[in-house]
């Protein structure tokens, strides 16, 4: 059942069971006041006659218009009365009574030889109750000379009442169906949002990251749902680009060393030729095998990075032994090309570390360092510290990076153009894992470069606490 | 038929320009893009091959720009994206046809044939001028049902005065469209070259083809 029906019915029979109530509640108490007061009046009238009656004495009462003369009083009441004997037989009734034979009752007369009044309710076919109050007028209070009945119909009470009933029968029904329209309209409005936020839902799980839900929103409930839900997609369409574009580029690293052994090798293969051409191939091939097998380690490792399965062990670690490590496997690296690997100031620094990892990282920035300087250049590596950091700089004098890419060059598969110029080996990982690296260790890692003027690496890490 | 590949990956750029030269184009190899649209400005080429990822200028760019230059030169764009909206927006941009890498050398050269094939009327891709033959897709050529066995270079040559019969060609056009920029156009390899070609196919009969047009160059055509 749709939560709008849902919440309108639940609006509906609530209100109903009130309404219900109320009315029961209303009528019965409106029902039993005006009873009370008919009572009230006719004990009033009662007493007012037996007072006046009482006063005089016993007189021989000969009939009404008699009474009536000697008792004005009597003639003002709205009500009509009978005087009865002690037997219980009529001795006067007033005129309003006189198309029915109302007698005295049974326990009346009993009620009234005891002195005391008696309320009672009497019916007859086809007309309103009657309700009837006898009272007794004694002499000195203990001999009974007569017993005046004093009555009036309920028919105005009954009319009354049964106008109220219909009232409540009609209006209950009415004022329900009117909520329930009214109910069912505010449902829709409080969840119209709700709508649009499924249909929106629907487009973007058909593959649109791009939807959001548009909609001017009240900070209220709703609003902070569709601020959420916009928020949450806009993640999500953030991590699905960051997928794609790694895919994209990964896909691209991967087919052009692909392209090129498919190609020299179908094209060496179209016809004879000499052996060294074959050779060539071969030897051409190997380096692509050897460079994909490259993007595809660092690719692994990344992705491992990315899903926390990478494992760091921290322990002390001596970042001056670290350094000066590197810089002899360096100077071989820099041999080849004729550059110069030099240390500059090296103090001694401890870190809390993973030293492998550690030792990737610098290694990979020394090798950027040699790889990017032009022949005869130098590559100097500094390793200071500064209030509770250790920093390490490596410093070349080689192609240098725009400051436009100087942001980049740390985002996966990105290779500036002079780099891709000057080297066709680089895989374009290698600054982003060790950008991880120095993150995992709390550190960081920032270039200050010129273009054409050289580059200069540092990474901060903290130094470990030392030992009290 | 002289072709630019602009492609900056130099071993890919490498083997696709030498299995053109193997086929008998003239090919000029560029790794950069901006240089690459200078070389498509400067000399009419019969085809250009770009990769869509180039430092400097991309390929698209290079594409936009030159079909902007009103430049009709059939274009077949390298691409290492699979996704069909580069495809698409290369097709769309003026591209002629494309490839995705990694791709078959010989898929390579049987587009590179269809998109030269376009100015050709004939759908077989048969060349006729009178009684001399020449099939595109076979590279073979014959003179009244006589096989004509030729070099690389006279096939290249023979191609290009057969796709612009009783038209004047001079030696700047020749060498433009036969030979790639390293050519010298001072020496006399051309006036070398059509020699050879009428020796194999104009002697001995009674009906030349090859015509020279003094103080222009050549013609070929059947009256």
């Amino acid at each position: 059942m749709p939560l709008r029906v849902r919440l309108t019915l639940w609006y509906g029979s609530a209100l109903a069971t009130v309404l219900i109530t109320f009315s029961v509640v209303l009528y019965v108490i409106t029902a039993r006041n005006l009873r009370d007061d008919v009572d009230e009046s006719l004990k009033e009238t009662a007493a007012t006659a037996v007072r006046s009656l009482e006063e005089r004495g016993f007189l021989p009462l000969l009939d009404e218009e008699d009474l009536l003369s000697q008792f004005p009083e009597l003639a003002r009441i709205d009500k009509f009365f009978q005087i009865f004997s002690p037997s219980g037989t009529i001795t006067i009734r007033s005129p309003n009574i006189k198309r029915y034979e109302v007698p005295l009752s049974q326990k009346a007369l009993e009620t009234a030889f005891l002195g005391q009044s008696l309320l009672e309710t009497t019916k007859y076919p086809n007309e309103p109750q009657l309700r009837l109050i006898s009272a007794p007028i004694t002499y000195r209070g203990n001999f009974l000379y007569y017993i005046v009945q004093v009555g009036t119909s309920m028919e105005s009470i009954e009319d009354t009442l049964r106008h109220f009933f219909i009232l409540l029968t009609v209006a209950v029904p009415i004022a329900l169906a009117v909520s329930l329209a009214a109910g069912w309209f505010l449902a829709g409005r409080a969840l119209r949002p709700v709508d649009a936020i499924t249909l929106a839902a629907q487009r973007i799980a058909g593959g649109d990251l791009s939807q959001r839900l548009a909609m001017q929103t009240a900070p209220d409930e709703i609003g902070r749902l569709v601020e959420t839900f916009n928020n949450m997609i806009g993640r999500l369409e953030a991590s699905f680009r960051q997928i794609r574009q790694f895919t994209s580029d990964a896909s691209h690293e991967l087919r052009t060393p692909l392209t090129v052994m498919k190609g020299e090798t179908e094209l060496v293969l179209r016809r004879a030729r000499p052996l060294e051409d074959y050779h060539t191939v071969l030897e051409s091939n190997l380096e692509e095998i050897d460079r994909m097998a490259r993007i595809v380690d660092e690719l692994l490792f990344l992705s491992r990075a990315d899903m926390g399965a990478v494992k760091i062990e921290l322990l002390p670690v001596s970042l001056e032994e670290l350094v000066e490590d590197i810089h002899r496997q360096a100077t071989v690296l820099g041999q080849d090309r004729t550059i110069e690997v030099v240390l500059g100031t090296i103090v001694p620094a401890r870190v809390q570390g993973d030293e492998l990892r550690l030792r990737e990282l610098l290694l990979n920035l020394v090798e950027n360092a040699v790889k990017y300087s032009n022949p005869k250049g130098k590559v100097t590596i500094n390793l200071i510290t500064e209030g509770q950091q250790a920093i390490i700089s490596v410093t070349d004098q080689g192609i240098g990076i725009a400051p436009d890419n100087q942001h980049k060059i740390f985002n996966r598969f990105f290779r500036t153009v002079e780099a891709r110029t000057h080297t066709k080996k680089g895989t374009g990982l290698g600054l982003a894992i060790c950008s991880w690296i120095a993150e995992t260790h709390k550190g960081c890692i920032s270039v200050q470069s010129e273009l054409g003027q050289g580059s200069t690496f540092t990474v901060t890490l903290p130094l470990a606490p030392r030992p009290a | 038929m002289r072709v630019l590949v602009i492609e900056d990956e130099t071993k890919v750029g490498c083997f696709i320009k030498r299995a053109l030269e193997e086929e008998s184009y003239a090919v000029d190899l560029c790794e950069d893009g901006a240089k690459g649209f200078e070389m498509a400005l400067a000399t009419n080429y019969d085809l250009l091959v770009v990769d869509l990822m180039l430092p400097s200028m991309s390929g698209m760019d290079i594409l936009r720009a030159v079909r902007r230059e009103r430049i009709q030169t059939p274009v077949l764009i390298l691409t290492a994206q699979s996704q069909i909206d580069q495809r698409v927006k290369g097709l769309d941009a003026g591209a002629d046809d494309y490839l995705t890498k990694p791709f078959a050398i010989d898929e390579l050269l049987a587009r590179v044939r269809a998109l030269l094939r376009r100015g050709v009327t004939e759908s077989l891709g048969i060349l006729q001028v009178d009684d001399l033959v020449l099939n595109l897709a076979t590279r073979e050529v014959t003179r009244s049902g006589q096989r004509i066995d030729l070099t690389l270079k006279e096939y290249a040559l023979l191609e290009y005065l057969m796709r612009h019969t009783r038209r004047v060609l001079t030696r700047p056009m020749i060498s433009e469209h036969v030979w790639n920029q390293d050519f010298d156009t001072f020496t006399n390899v051309i006036d070398v070259y059509v020699n050879y070609l009428r020796n194999k196919i104009d002697r001995g009969r009674t009906k030349k083809l090859i015509h020279t047009i003094r103080g222009s160059g050549y013609m070929l055509k059947a009256d």
